[in-house]
């Protein structure tokens, strides 16, 4: 197959095809966003101690001009690029989703193809290149929306202060990668989403699973927290990169994402399973058999929107942290008799409040896709809706089916999300500990800095244990919950539209 | 003496500009099978929407039992097809995650059955139309002709004064089809059902105890339901 | 069609007198025109000259006489040859119904045609009907079922044409008459 004939056939698509496309594009232009704005940070230099023949130390220059401690301070930049680039990962799962979009017209298309003789991995190249090729789109558009805001954000302070590093550019070859990494990425995972699924010259068959999803994902959120711990521990006894820190970190917190979103089948499968088994009328017997017989379609319609919600159950253990801190730090002040640091708190606490914010638009993002899936769902289970409508089957009846077979995996799988996420950070910190060093003065005040008389000043200790911020998660569990009833809400909509009996002449 | 059980009177049915029905009369007597026939695009489909009550005629009246069901509510009309008429079609209307007991029993859980109740006069059903072997089966495991006993049990497990069937064989090979009509026939004698039977198979019809022949949306007279040149 | 053949096949069993062959046609041919005893006896007759069948013992205990007849060698041959035959499939449109609608339109006009169609394929309804309600009888046995099911075909096959002649009989008609 040329590549022209593959360009040409993953193209060929009606309006559904197109609406996945875009929201392929979408994601991946998001993504390619977040990931230069991550490769800019990583080009900014400057910052770090440099010794000086005098035994002084200067501090490299490159990073003096920047308002925010989190570009001026070289300690902090590899945490910014590592929570920029975990921001990626809910929107990348979320451009990987889309390959399972607008299923019935490019499922009958691909059959086509395949009957035409296509092998089935030309199959399978042709669905995930139409995901590269969006994604290659859509990562070229994020390199404009980059360059664009750029632009727009440029505003040199007094003095050339700058709040973002806007007079950085990236090198090319991390820049390239950047670029490259989300159409990959997506085609990748594409490609787990294209596993199970047999293309054949008769039809797309979804291959049925003997057995139901098992709960071993959790096991990978387990080897993820641990992951997580791994840098902390090694830290504390032989010296990390930064990097390396937080590829490690990077790498938990991925598995542990992973975790959720394959366990998902396991909770879908499971609390399908108690709806069938315990339910008493219609609504509950045609919800939980349609969560058993696709277990996975909760792991597909809601990865993106899982995977946000872990990075944001971290971010609030982040933030209860960094407000325990805070506290601790002024405690700690209040004892020694210095003024509290507002600003050094608030910084922190800022800084989270940003990744909520990014959080945010994380489930924002992925509703819309819950929404386009769930739209999709219906539409090609029409033909069922319609016969079950003519049959006299009440519309609330096949609604609440619809919203227990949103809500039922949702609830429990948004919980196993933001524990995950927020045990991640715990593992590492459930206390705060202020002071406690101890500081030598000369009472001499004259004397020879080395050889004068000292007494020894122990600093007052402050632990502070980090409090669960259960506001903040009930805040997030109810907002992603909402925000999904409301997308429950459109697909009732669309569901109305759905039992027209025209669809059952149709073929 | 035969008492009219469903009496629909010029009904009418447009499709925006395109006119389905035009004034057809229809009178179905307790216990009595009619066939309605005629040419594709004929309206059989859609006369057997509007006495059903899944469509709403544009004029004409539809009268089950003394009621005009045209005036009544959808959600009132939905009650009266799970419980007084059962409803066929071609194929497609199993759901697919439900075994066929499941199904079958569908329509008696959505009438507030206990489970335990809906299984038992599921698995009665499968076994009068000789399916009770796949009662724990999905539809996708089923051949269609066992797909389509299914569909038949389950239109008639609530005991429907009158049966909906639109072209039930249409998806079946002749032998198939056959035994599908007569089981079809041989339950509805036995229940004294009606049947509104949408064919366009001369065979199929011939169940029938008579014959409503379509063309362009009105009754033919003649029974062909071909236009004169 | 040979009913000769027919009463070879029913003689492959074992001897048989003709009103025995009488019954045994009409109960294994359902639907059939049933056979009239003179054309048993005429036919015996025939296939005994030409040494197919020969009389194997006589009965006579106080009723008529009857004969009953035995197959011969040459009549198994004969019946072995017939089953392996080959019917010509349809070597000539011998139809009175489509006759008929020909011959109307070179006799009289295209409505007289119509009329002819309309009225026959009301017949051809009520008949496929009868035979309808003869297989989903209670008691039906599967000969009366594959009997009804073959009738119910030709019907079938005739009432489609019958459907597509309509819709062409005005271009008949200038055909015929041009």
């Amino acid at each position: 197959m040329r590549p022209a004939t593959l360009f040409r056939l993953s193209t060929a698509g009606t309006r559904t095809d197109t609406l996945r496309t875009v929201l392929t594009g979408t994601s991946a232009a998001l993504a390619g966003t977040v990931m230069l704005a991550a490769v800019t940070v990583a080009a900014v230099q400057g910052g770090e101690p440099l010794e000086q023949p005098d035994g002084t130390a200067w501090l490299a220059p490159g990073a003096e001009h920047y308002t925010s401690p989190l570009l001026r301070e070289p300690g902090l930049r590899p945490g910014v690029i590592f929570g920029l680039l975990l921001l990626t990962l809910p929107v990348l799962a979320l451009a990987g989703q889309c390959i399972r979009l607008g299923a019935p017209a490019r499922d009958r298309r691909l059959a086509a193809i395949r009957l035409a003789g296509a092998t089935p991995g030309q199959a399978v190249l042709i669905a995930v290149a139409e995901t590269i090729v969006a994604s290659i789109l859509g990562s070229a558009a994020g390199l404009g929306i980059y360059l664009g805001l750029r632009r727009i954000l440029h505003e040199p302070g007094p003095g050339g202060s700058l709040r973002l590093p806007t007079d950085v550019f990236p090198d090319p070859v991390p820049l390239v990668a950047a670029l490259l990494a989300v159409p990959v990425l997506a085609g990748l995972i594409g490609l787990i989403m294209m596993r199970g699924v047999a293309v054949t010259p008769l039809g797309v068959i979804r291959r049925q699973r003997g057995r139901g999803p098992r709960p071993w994902p959790g096991l990978a959120i387990a080897v993820g927290i641990l992951l997580f711990n791994v840098p902390v521990w090694l830290s504390d006894r032989m010296v990390l990169s930064g990097y390396v820190f937080g590829a490690l970190m990077l790498a938990g917190a991925a598995l542990v994402m992973v975790g959720v979103v394959v366990g998902t089948g396991w909770i879908s499968y499971t609390a399908g399973w108690l709806l069938h088994r315990f339910g008493r009328g219609p609504v509950t017997l045609l919800a939980g058999r349609r969560m058993m017989a696709d277990p996975w379609n909760g792991s597909r319609t809601l990865g993106a929107l899982l995977g946000a919600t872990v990075i944001g159950g971290a971010a609030m253990g982040y933030h209860a942290l960094f407000v325990t801190q805070g506290r601790a730090e002024d405690r700690f002040s209040v004892l020694i008799g210095m003024p509290p640091d507002p600003e050094h708190a608030a910084f922190y606490v800022n800084a989270t409040r940003l990744v909520l914010i990014a959080v945010g638009a994380g489930v924002a993002v992925s509703a819309a896709g819950m929404l386009v899936a769930l739209a999709e769902s219906v539409v090609s289970r029409r033909r069922t809706y319609a016969a079950l409508t003519a049959a006299g089957t009440p519309g609330r009846t096949l609604a609440g089916t619809l919203l227990w077979q949103t809500l039922a995996p949702l609830v429990p799988a948004l919980g196993l999300a933001v524990v995950s996420g927020l045990v991640l950070v715990r593992s590492l910190y459930h206390e705060v500990t202020v002071g406690g060093g101890t500081t030598e003065t000369c009472t001499d005040p004259a004397a020879d800095p080395d050889t004068c008389a000292r007494t020894v000043q122990t600093d007052p200790v402050v632990t502070l244990p980090v409090p669960v911020p259960w506001e903040q998660l009930m805040l997030l569990c109810g907002g992603t919950v909402l925000t999904m009833l409301v997308v429950a809400g459109i697909g009732m909509l669309v569901l109305r539209g759905s039992t027209d009996l025209e669809e059952i002449r149709a073929v | 003496m035969t008492t009219p059980l469903l009496t629909a009177t010029g009904i009418t049915k447009d499709y925006g500009a395109t006119p389905a029905l035009r004034g057809v009369d229809v009178r179905v007597t307790e216990g009595e099978i009619v066939a309605v026939t005629g040419p594709s695009g004929c309206g059989k489909s859609t006369l057997l929407h509007c006495l059903s009550g899944i469509l709403r005629a544009d004029r004409g009246s539809v009268i089950f039992r003394d009621q005009d069901i045209g005036s009544w509510s959808e959600a009132a009309r939905s009650r009266l097809r799970r419980t007084e008429f059962g409803v066929l079609f071609q194929f497609g209307q199993m759901v697919p995650e439900l075994t066929a007991a499941e199904n079958v029993g569908l329509p008696l859980l959505l009438a507030g059955s206990g489970r335990r109740e809906a299984r038992q006069a599921a698995l009665d059903w499968l076994d009068r139309f000789g399916v009770a072997d796949v009662a724990d089966q999905m539809p996708g495991a089923m051949s269609g002709g066992q797909q389509q006993r299914c569909a038949v049990a389950r239109a008639m497990v609530t005991r429907p004064r009158v049966l909906f069937a639109d072209e039930p064989t249409g998806a079946l090979d002749q032998l198939n089809g056959e035994q599908v009509m007569q089981a079809i026939v041989r339950t509805v004698r036995e229940e004294g059902t009606s049947v509104v039977l949408v064919t366009h198979e001369a065979p199929v019809a011939a169940y029938a105890d008579r014959e409503i022949v379509l063309r362009d949306g009105a009754v033919d007279p003649t029974g062909l339901g071909v236009a004169a040149p | 069609m040979s009913t000769a053949h027919v009463l070879l096949g029913l003689l492959a069993g074992g001897p048989r007198h003709g009103y025995d062959l009488k019954r045994a046609h009409d109960e294994r041919l359902p639907q059939a025109k049933p056979l009239a005893y003179g054309q048993v006896y005429a036919t015996l007759g025939r296939l005994e000259r030409d040494g197919f069948v020969e009389p194997s013992a006589h009965e006579q205990d106080g009723g008529p006489e009857r004969t009953a007849y035995t197959l011969t060698h040459s009549g198994r041959d004969r019946l072995a040859q017939w089953l392996t035959e080959i019917e010509p499939p349809a070597p000539y449109v011998t139809s009175t119904l489509f006759a008929k609608v020909v011959v109307a339109l070179l006799a009289a006009d295209a409505d007289r045609a119509r009329d002819y169609l309309a009225a026959q394929r009301a017949a051809h309804m009520a008949r496929l009907r009868e035979l309808t309600a003869v297989k989903s009888a209670p008691g039906a046995t599967v000969g009366d079922v594959v009997a009804a099911d073959y009738a119910i075909g030709h019907l079938d096959a005739d009432l489609r044409w019958l459907q597509t002649t309509l819709a062409r009989v005005a271009d008949l008609q200038k055909e015929v008459t041009a």
